[in-house]
């Protein structure tokens, strides 16, 4: 089945890292967001299981989008992946509902582990 | 100089991320440092004429409010300077952060300004670097109109320097009165050949 992931983040070439990020094995269809109010908009519009959402950006940052995703209570497991690396920020997001925290610059290996930790994939199939 | 330095919006867009994780990363220093939640912008850059930054410089100087710190960096090359901007209001509260006992000399105030900026202008080049795989070598930081003028400075760039990029990023930090802005400034041959390292993150 393929899954439907939702990318948000203001950077252009942040959105296309987080994309090649995924894991390869994976199947999904991927649609992007500039920032939260177009996330929020597109969650309310279509289904996602994930989304992969950055912490500084315009027009609605990622902790008001993590406040709005709970105060609608819109079904969707998100992933913050952000630069601002304090252990606070990290506390911040996961008070408020984002399952994990992933440092930028992402990498392949640490965004697999996280989704088969929680069991968004299942464990990579035997090359 | 015959090529004249652009962004495309594509370049602006990577400057700006690397920026983003650069930035987190003092961020993250400044945070354990003083024990504090800082607030991180979205920083801007941009090409500026030379001409304009040195009325900016200028009001800095016989400033009273302000303090700014300059160090030069170096490496594969790229060269450029990190200007920290201190508002001195932020001086007081620094402090307390740092335990500083009583009212600050001179001599103190000069001391926490050379911490804070060892900190931020470290990590912030430092992370810049570390993503172009580039290892930079920092210049001693000077304070500005203490040990060197202002105007010193800017006749001493004044033919080599018609343009350049500067990257600035406002550091607030969460329930203390403490405001600074770091710019980074890259000489125009050195955004000439990061345009050309960059390029390759931004291959689809």
């Amino acid at each position: 089945m393929v899954s439907k992931v939702l990318i948000c983040d203001d950077s252009n070439m942040a959105r296309k890292q987080m994309a090649r990020a995924l894991p390869d094995h994976w199947p999904v269809e991927v649609t992007f967001a500039k920032h939260g109010q177009e996330a929020i908009e597109l969650i309310k519009a279509h289904e996602f299981e994930v989304m992969f959402l950055d912490l500084t950006m315009p027009v609605m940052d990622g902790y008001e989008t993590l406040e709005e995703i709970r105060k609608q209570d819109l079904p969707i497991m998100v992933l913050v992946v952000s630069g601002d690396i304090q252990p606070e920020a990290q506390e911040r997001v996961k008070k408020l509902g984002a399952i994990d925290f992933i440092k930028k610059p992402v990498d392949q290996a640490r965004i697999t582990a996280v989704l088969t930790e929680y069991g968004i994939i299942g464990e990579a199939p035997n090359e | 100089m015959n090529e004249q330095i652009t962004l495309s919006e594509d370049e602006r867009d990577c400057y700006q991320e690397i920026t983003n994780v650069a930035m987190g990363k003092a961020a993250d220093r400044l945070a354990r440092l003083l024990g504090v939640y800082v607030v991180l912008p979205i920083p801007n850059v941009n090409i500026i004429e030379i001409n304009e930054f040195k009325m900016t410089l200028k009001s800095l100087e016989g400033n009273a409010t302000v303090s700014a710190v300059c160090q030069g960096f170096i490496g594969a090359g790229i060269a450029g300077e990190a200007l920290l901007i201190f508002n001195d209001a932020s001086f007081t509260d620094i402090a307390k952060l740092l335990d500083y006992p009583g009212n600050l000399d001179k001599h103190e105030e000069l001391e926490m300004l050379m911490d804070v900026a060892n900190v931020l202008n470290g990590a912030c080049i430092q992370g810049i670097g570390g993503q172009l795989d580039i290892d930079f070598s920092q210049s001693h930081p000077v304070v500005l109109g203490q040990h060197c003028s202002i105007s010193d400075l800017l006749n001493d760039k004044q033919n080599a320097w018609q343009r350049t990029m500067a990257i600035e990023i406002n550091y607030t930090i969460e329930d203390h009165n403490i405001n600074c802005d770091l710019l980074l400034l890259f000489t125009e041959d050195s955004v000439l050949h990061m345009n050309r390292l960059i390029s390759f993150l931004l291959e689809d």
